[in-house]
């Protein structure tokens, strides 16, 4: 393929590694970040290299399964382990990503906020454009859009920038692994991994990748837009932990939410960091709301056989478009619901995150190395050996995680 | 006879298979099928104990039914079974696959099929695509009925007889040949394409190669272009060229040239030289120009043609002709002198020369004119089609509303299946 071919092929597949991976950095995973900046400095920012690898081991593995089988995850389960274990599966990530879609709501609400919007007014507006989204948007358009919003990520990086970091130890924490044996320190780390990888991701990106026609001879550009989505993530991971580290972490101030961040930055680093903190974070939780229950409503109906699509009504497609509106709507008004649990709502579904995790991956490590479904991309023995030991690792920091929810 | 009645395969598997003395066999764990007559039927079962699959064919069983199943056989004189391709086996190749349901032109999943009693045999006679067969999958579908119940509500039974069913595996073949196979051609092609479009790439493929050269003309153009390569490329080029051959040149033409330029050259080379000399016209053309738009697929009559000429001519030449709206006079040279449209021919006097009827005052578009304003002349002045000119008056071909409104709705509103 002359060089010109390869780049155009690469234009064309370019989407679901980096979308996914931005959904990735979504309001719950801004606040974590924020907090782990903001409680440790930079002593956490070393874990991002490892995270980087472990995303990238696991998002390749799915990307993969979507160009060889040109079949969805979900799909997947179905066929190979029968309706029961789907059913259950499915369940559980819908109740999850409900938390979630409430958990993105309440960071657009809290953004809005910030700007002096009220959330009675910003949630409703907020969940009529994400269900629009899907009831007008075309697949193409919806795509282009979000790779646009995509790029909003980076005001984290003037934002860092405004917060005037010591770049020599930003460098040096970056390189050095460094460690601290405290109750709340391995807490925090355990919310960073676990916040990077998420269920629902695996099945979004297979489907993206099955969705946009990808097929064995594009994978290798599959693949480099999965790795480059990873880095994406981390890199913006990155900044907001150098944002806060250089700022509220010098001062001393404990936060609990992205939303505090964005105020307790304005007097450290100016009124215009604060405002990029705003903007990032309105950004993520709407992002994150539209995409969440649509890959949601979407996955469940592959895995049931249920039509799905964004094209069809509620006639053609009952279960799908039903899904996604009980998602958006039970989502909006949990956070409008006066005194909401919010808190509880968005423990218990990260709880739940955490069991489903090892479940995904390890279906996932099964299905990949099937000869009959994968042929020949099955995984190689070196890479199956870093797939399996990431996919224990992240097992156990996820059941750390899930058990420090419970202390 | 061993089987009365009707059984679903969930309320089979897993189930204990005991010999004579009442002692345990193994559980259920798959079905081995066969051709029959007039339905596909059941072979033997094959069970498992401690991990190892044994093959129990279906003369040696003695009791079969959702309570009871039992076999004349001992332990010892089973044969262990290996699972391999050649077989055909229920619970592997059936349950939960999607199938098409020929009958709602749509694709589905099965959930759970449905197995009847006749003439001594367990055939397949239905598959259960709705809620129910997942209900009773999981072992709720009485509750769930009961509880409905207190809403007066009921679930319905959605279930598609085997006879309307064709699987999308190559190896389920053997056993669908009683199927009808004009079934999936009966479909509209825009259903079809839909279809294909929801299955696997390798599962579309094969669905493709099974239609007739009519039915897969009509489907190929109406499946997205990256979708119309691949099937293209994967088939032989000789069906290929058959396919192209039976498109209206200007769909071809689209077709052609989304193909790698060998793959494209290979089968424009079989394909009959007159229809392959307008594919040939068309591709020179960008895509997104009149002259990439346009078909050269028109009916043209001199103007000296008197009209009763022209109607006798129109019912043969109509036939060939997707575009049949105006007839288009050229003189000696190929120079666009009229249009006449197909009312106004139907309405005139049969011994007028079409010079007389013919409306002069033409909107033309030029070869290399912007499709969004072919779009725009077509709209303003409600044209059917547009004739395409150059700037010496030399007519190259038209331009179909249809053909239009594809770029005014972008494909992906029209066609695209998920939208995640």
């Amino acid at each position: 393929m002359s060089r010109w071919k390869r780049l155009l092929v690469l234009l064309a597949v370019v989407g679901p590694g980096i979308i996914t991976a931005n959904v990735d950095n979504d309001a719950g995973g801004i606040a974590t970040y924020s907090i782990a900046g903001a409680h440790f400095g930079y002593s956490m920012l070393w874990s991002l290299i490892p995270i980087t690898i472990a995303l990238i081991v696991v998002q390749e593995m799915s990307a993969r399964m979507g160009a060889v089988t040109g079949k969805g995850l979900a799909e997947l389960i179905r066929e190979n382990y029968g309706v029961k274990i789907t059913f259950w599966l499915m369940l559980f990530l819908f109740l999850t990503n409900l938390g979630n879609t409430a958990a993105e709501f309440a960071g657009w609400a809290a953004s809005n906020e910030l700007f002096g919007v009220n959330k009675y007014i910003s949630v409703p507006i907020g969940a009529v454009i994400v269900w629009l989204l899907v009831v007008k948007g075309t697949y193409r358009v919806v795509e282009k859009v979000f790779l646009v919003i995509c790029l909003v990520y980076f005001v984290y990086i003037p934002a860092a920038y405004l917060a005037k970091p010591d770049w020599a130890s930003v460098a040096l924490q970056t390189f050095k692994p460094s460690f601290q044996f405290s109750n709340v320190y391995i807490v925090t780390l355990i919310g960073v991994v676990g916040t990077t990888i998420a269920p629902w991701m695996q099945f979004y990106l297979q489907s993206s990748v099955v969705e946009k026609g990808i097929g064995r001879e594009d994978y290798w550009a599959s693949r480099i837009d999965v790795i480059v989505g990873c880095f994406l993530t981390d890199i913006v991971a990155f900044f907001i932990i150098v944002a806060c580290g250089a700022t509220l972490f010098k001062a001393g101030i404990k936060i609990d939410s992205a939303k505090d961040a964005a105020i307790a930055l304005a007097p450290m680093a100016g009124k215009y960091a604060s405002v990029l903190f705003a903007i990032g974070l309105a950004n993520a939780s709407i992002f994150s709301a539209s995409i969440l229950p649509l890959a949601t409503a979407y996955y469940i109906c592959e895995g049931m056989g249920w039509e799905a699509g964004v094209n069809k009504n509620f006639k053609d497609a009952p279960q799908f478009m039903w899904l996604y509106t009980i998602l958006i709507a039970i989502g909006s008004l949990i956070v409008m619901f006066p005194n909401a649990p919010l808190i509880p709502i968005m423990w218990i579904s990260q709880v739940i995150n955490g069991v489903m995790l090892p479940f995904v991956l390890i279906f996932m490590l099964l299905l990949i190395n099937k000869e009959e479904l994968m042929g020949e991309y099955t995984n190689s023995k070196t890479f199956d050996r870093i797939a399996w030991s990431t996919t224990i690792i992240m097992i156990v920091l996820t059941l750390m995680f899930v058990v420090t929810m419970f202390v | 006879m061993p089987f009365f009645g009707e059984v679903f395969s969930s309320e089979i598997i897993k189930k204990p298979v005991l010999d004579p003395k009442g002692e345990d066999l193994g559980r259920v764990k798959d079905f081995v099928i066969v051709k029959g007559d007039p339905l596909p039927r059941v072979s033997a079962l094959i069970i498992e104990r401690k991990k190892k699959f044994f093959f129990l064919p279906w003369s040696d069983l003695n009791i079969f039914n959702k309570k009871i199943i039992s076999a004349n056989v001992y332990s010892e004189n089973l044969r262990t079974y290996e699972f391999s391709e050649d077989d055909l086996v229920l619970v592997r190749d059936v349950l939960d696959k999607q199938i098409v349901d020929a009958n709602g032109a749509k694709v589905v999943r099965v959930n759970d099929i449905k197995l009847e009693g006749y003439n001594n045999d367990a055939i397949l006679i239905a598959v259960d695509v709705g809620m129910r067969g997942i209900l009773r999958r999981l072992g709720i579908e009485r509750g769930s009925e009961e509880f409905l119940g207190f809403f007066n509500a009921s679930l319905p039974f959605n279930l598609i007889s085997w006879n309307y069913i064709k699987p999308l595996k190559t190896k389920l073949h053997a056993i669908t040949l009683t199927v009808p196979r004009q079934m999936l051609s009966e479909l509209h092609p825009a259903d079809l394409a839909d279809i294909i479009s929801q299955v696997s790439r390798e599962e579309g493929t094969h669905l493709f190669g099974d239609l007739d050269i009519e039915t897969a003309a009509e489907a190929l153009s109406e499946l997205k272009p990256d979708m119309q390569a691949d099937i293209l490329s994967a088939m032989d080029t000789e069906k290929a060229a058959d396919i192209i051959e039976e498109m209206p040149p200007d769909e071809a033409a689209d077709v052609l040239s989304d193909l790698p330029r060998e793959k494209a050259k290979e089968i424009l080379e079989h394909v009959e030289k007159e229809e392959a000399e307008d594919i040939q016209e068309l591709l020179g053309h960008e895509e997104d120009t009149a002259g990439g738009l346009m078909t050269n697929d028109y009916i043209s009559y001199p103007p000296g043609m008197t009209v009763k000429e022209a109607t006798e001519r129109f019912r043969t030449d109509a036939r060939e002709v997707e575009t049949v709206y105006y007839i288009y006079v050229l003189d000696k040279e190929e120079k666009l002198r009229g249009v006449i449209s197909l009312r106004e021919l139907l309405f005139a006097e049969p011994d007028c020369p079409l010079a007389d009827i013919m409306e002069t005052n033409l909107k033309t578009a030029s070869p290399g004119e912007d499709e969004m304003e072919v779009a725009a002349i077509i709209s303003k002045y409600n044209l059917l089609a547009l004739p395409v000119v150059d700037q010496d008056g030399y007519m190259h071909g038209i331009i179909a509303v249809d053909d239009i409104v594809d770029i005014l709705l972008p494909p992906s509103a029209k066609k695209a299946r998920r939208k995640v």
